[in-house]
């Protein structure tokens, strides 16, 4: 998908003015926010889970390199074929090829976010595939060309009215007016493109060491039908997700659908191992996984290594106020909200996303759900970091910063410049006592009136012994 | 106790009361309390923004000011906040400063943290009457567990009435310099903290950091609301709120 | 060197950075993992039920399951026929060939012992063990129990023997640690019906799966 997060503070004033938007965010509250409060009670020492889910995802993120060597065998003596990518478009080049080798001409997808970084459907199409997305958010998605705007609720962005057009007049039928006739149409519709696949795609919610299988998670039914019916299945996730021992992942299980959905589990968890034998009646006869790397091998051993840690669950850009105020497509790829805010520059250069980390209070609500204790706000600081010593912030910024540290290391000139300033704005406050313009500081102003200081600081008060 | 109040930036400059009430609080708590003079800033707009350096320079600064204080006390979770859980994050290659700084991080404590738990403050001097709701700022209620406090000294006074608003967790949108830099989205964070406000049908918006105090308080004057009283805790802890700015 | 190999070398070289303070670089690595393979430990556990039963019911029913009783596995037919009948629904459809010898024709349905097909709105199956947990099925694939019968209709039943039930998936793996050497093809855990809450995150059941789970409790 392409990056164009570097419109991001354009984007945001389109957002914030898009009422239709705004009105389809505030369902994040209740269903997200309120539904994992109503369930993560259910795990029955939260903080001891978390802790316990983040040492088995820095076990192997540790310990990379055996563990997945260790699922790339169990994985091909079960029959699979292990391919590894190093970019998105080596992994749109592998199923390619898988594709053409096996004579493939539909293909039915259930989600995978690493294939919207790598731009799979359109290289599909060039290559003479036709792609199905299968889960209905994505399937949305298609017939309205758009991207997703959250990982796991893709069309949040959008209401019933909006999908009852789209419906209308890519389907041809008669525009339905309830949520459940949409989806028995949806279901209707896709059902031929389940049967009638050559090929099922889909992503990989962990890699399973022990046994050398693709684990995933879903609710509608899709994900089991793409990887049950068609005779190829390629599935395709990043080196990070592999998981040591189906115990671990079981840990994981009971953190990630209560943090996504408020779900206490997914309606399907699908733990796939090899290609169908001679006996069974239905499964592949080819089942092919595909390792991405793009960049995430760079962020072991760094101080960013924390941020492979992460389990797609979407809980902090749901708890997120910017993500809730803004929603996911101003971040300008794949991943929004928090995690997107640090792996969009990781993955994609810094000098592409300048203000993803820079848009946070750092108020580190995102920090406090997530499942695997990613110190988010930490990240997001350290990328701040890093654009100060390449010197990519502006010289204003830079400027006033040294000025301010210089003042404040220097308590004889800062008292006489604060002394100075805050009779100054006094002054401008005039008798309302708030300032409506302040010069350097429109994106307070814009907004915000600034009420106006006191006049004398404290330091100069307490000098004199007012309070006595 | 021997504390050490350090006032902050934003309370030195702009709303001066608060540090005088503070002095207050801590002295009905039996503390005698000292102001180094040459206080000025905890480092902390710097280190958000991305520049260690300055804000290690800050870090030694309040090192050598205050670490002969038994306690050393801030009217802010955000600034305690920097200096009880990111300073260390700053001296980390160097052990002999990391002791020292943690340490005195240990020591240090925002107000009501302080009030409530190691100054067990039985009475509070304040007698404010009338409703009001809290804004609970992010850094002391995530970094340093400020929450019960404030409502607990509240809870002392017998004629305030508090009512809770909806999503008083929720950031208002200030977050240091993201308030000029990211102005659109900051003021829709404002605005959706001054709506909650005013579905909560207080008098007055009471919270620990005049950042957010500030930011709220600009939010709801642009908006016409020019009754809404915004103070500090330790405003209304003290009966601070009375006297002029 | 091929993308296996550069982005192994990658991996090895970014893990050199933090070989001094990481696990890698203190114990005997391979021991240490051969071990954690071996004993496969658990993470935290929910509190033990009392009643893995009831336990199961309630969460089977809580996610939208239908549950029904029988003391005998020959009254089965007979509570799926009033199951199907009080909703109006077709009585034909198709089983797992364990299930074959129950008195179907007798209770009035047409159940054939063949993978489901594509027109086929009734499969029944057993299940290889439940968790109460959660009120999960857990379906092993293979050819005696195809994946399609409990996915492609739109109403999935399930025979169930309660002395199947265990607490946890974590009891559910090492129970199939037991019984089979390595997973099949196909495990999958069924939580009830399909669902979707894509459109206003407003939650629909019946997605792409099946419509209804009803769940018969009866010794097997």
């Amino acid at each position: 998908m392409q990056n164009t997060s570097i419109n991001f503070k354009r984007q945001v004033t389109i957002k914030l003015a898009d009422v239709k938007l705004q009105g389809a965010l505030s369902r994040l509250q209740t269903r997200f926010v309120e539904g994992r409060a109503a369930v993560i009670g259910e795990i029955n020492d939260l903080q001891e889970t978390r802790t316990a889910a983040a040492a088995i995802r820095d076990r192997v993120l540790n310990d990379l390199e055996y563990w997945l060597l260790h699922f790339e065998q169990q994985a091909i003596a079960r029959g699979a074929i292990v391919h590894w990518a190093e970019t998105g478009a080596d992994v749109n080049r592998i199923v390619a090829e898988i594709a053409a080798r096996h004579g493939v001409r539909t293909a039915a997808k259930s989600k995978s976010m690493v294939s919207e970084e790598c731009g799979l459907n359109d290289a599909l199409e060039l290559a003479g595939v036709e792609v199905m997305e299968t889960d209905l958010g994505e399937y949305i998605l298609q017939l309205a060309h758009e991207a997703p705007s959250h990982i796991v609720a893709p069309v949040v962005h959008k209401n019933m009215e909006e999908i009852a057009d789209l419906f209308a007049e890519k389907h041809q039928l008669p525009r339905k007016t309830d949520i459940a006739e949409l989806c028995r149409e949806a279901r209707e519709v896709l059902r031929p493109a389940f049967l009638n696949a050559d090929m099922g795609i889909s992503g990989g919610n962990f890699l399973l060491a022990e046994t050398g299988s693709v684990l995933i998670v879903t609710n509608e039914g899709n994900g089991r039908l793409v990887t049950t019916l068609p005779r190829v299945h390629v599935a395709i996730t990043g080196i990070e997700k592999v998981v040591p021992t189906l115990e671990d992942v079981t840990t994981l299980l009971r953190l990630l659908p209560r943090s996504a959905t408020g779900q206490s589990i997914t309606n399907y968890v699908s733990v796939l191992t090899g290609n169908k034998d001679s006996a069974d009646h239905d499964g592949p006869e080819h089942f092919h996984i595909i390792l991405l790397d793009n960049g995430r091998s760079s962020l072991l051993g760094s101080e960013m290594q924390e941020m492979l840690r992460c389990i797609r669950c979407g809980a902090c850009m749901n708890h997120c106020p910017v993500y809730q105020n803004i929603g996911g497509h101003a971040y300008g790829w794949v991943y929004p909200g928090p995690m997107g805010s640090i792996l969009t520059p990781l993955l994609g250069g810094l000098e592409n996303a300048p203000d993803l980390p820079n848009a946070s209070t750092l108020c580190g609500a995102c920090a406090v759900v997530c499942p695997v204790k990613i110190p988010l706000p930490d990240l997001l600081r350290k990328l701040r970091e890093k654009q100060m010593e390449r010197g990519m912030k502006s010289r204003q910024e830079t400027f006033m910063l040294k000025a301010w540290a210089w003042l404040a290391l220097h308590p004889a000139i800062y008292a006489i410049a604060t002394k100075i300033g805050v009779r100054l704005m006094r002054i401008l406050g005039g008798k309302e006592k708030l300032l409506h313009h302040l010069p350097g500081a429109r994106g307070w102003t814009d907004g915000r009136d600034f009420p106006a200081p006191a006049g004398m600081t404290f330091r100069e008060l307490y000098k004199r012994g007012v309070h006595k | 106790m021997h504390v050490g109040l350090f006032v902050t930036c934003l309370v030195d400059t702009m709303r001066p009361r608060i540090g005088f009430a503070t002095i207050k609080l801590l002295e009905a708590a039996g503390c005698e309390v000292i102001v180094p003079e040459q206080q000025t800033c905890c480092g902390q707009p710097g280190y958000n923004s991305g520049d260690r350096k300055s804000a290690e320079a800050m870090a030694l600064k309040f090192l050598a000011e205050f670490e002969a204080f038994d306690y050393v006390v801030l009217p802010s979770g955000s600034c305690a906040g920097m200096i009880r859980v990111h300073y260390p994050d700053l001296f980390k290659d160097d052990p002999a400063l990391l002791a020292r700084i943690t340490a005195l991080g240990q020591r240090t404590y925002e107000l009501t943290d302080f009030l409530v738990n190691i100054a067990k403050l039985k009475k509070v001097p304040g007698t404010f009457q009338g409703t009001l709701t809290y804004h609970d700022s992010c850094s002391g209620l995530r970094e340093l567990d400020v929450y019960k406090q404030p409502r607990a000294l509240l809870a002392k006074m017998p004629n305030v009435a508090l009512h809770e608003m909806v999503e008083s967790t929720t950031c208002c949108g200030f977050g240091g310099t993201f308030s000029v830099k990211y102005g659109e989205l900051s003021t829709r964070m404002a605005d959706n903290k001054c709506q909650h406000i005013a579905a909560a049908h207080a008098g007055a918006i009471v919270g620990g950091d005049l950042g957010c105090l500030l930011n709220i308080e600009g939010r709801l004057r642009r908006n016409g609301d020019h009754t809404t009283r915004v103070l500090h805790i330790a405003e209304v802890l003290s009966d601070s709120d009375l006297e002029a700015p | 060197m091929n993308a296996r190999d550069k982005i192994l070398s990658k991996i090895r070289n970014s893990q050199a950075r933090t070989a001094a303070g990481s696990v890698a670089g203190t114990v005997a690595q391979t021991e240490m993992r051969d071990s954690y393979l071996a004993l496969h430990p658990r993470g935290p556990l929910p509190p033990p039920l009392d009643n893995l039963v009831a336990g199961f019911k309630e969460r089977a029913i809580k996610l939208s399951s239908d549950v029904m009783e029988a003391s005998d596995s020959k009254d089965v037919p007979i509570l799926l026929a009033r199951y199907l009948s009080e909703r109006k629904l077709p009585v034909s459809g198709v089983c797992w060939p364990s299930l074959a010898g129950l008195p179907w024709s007798t209770a009035g349905l047409d159940i054939q012992s063949r993978p489901a097909k594509n027109q086929d709105l009734v499969g029944v199956t057993g299940a290889f063990c439940a968790i109460a947990e959660t009120g999960t099925l857990m379906m092993l694939s293979g050819p005696e129990t195809p994946a399609t019968t409990s996915l492609l209709p739109e109403t999935h039943v399930a025979v169930l023997d309660p002395r199947r039930i265990v607490a946890t998936m974590e009891d559910a793996w090492n129970l199939m640690r037991k019984e089979y050497k390595q997973p099949p093809r196909a495990v999958n855990f069924i939580s009830g019906p399909s669902r979707t809450a894509d459109i206003e995150q407003t939650v629909t059941l019946g997605a792409h799966g099946p419509y209804r789970v009803l769940l018969i409790l009866a010794p097997l």
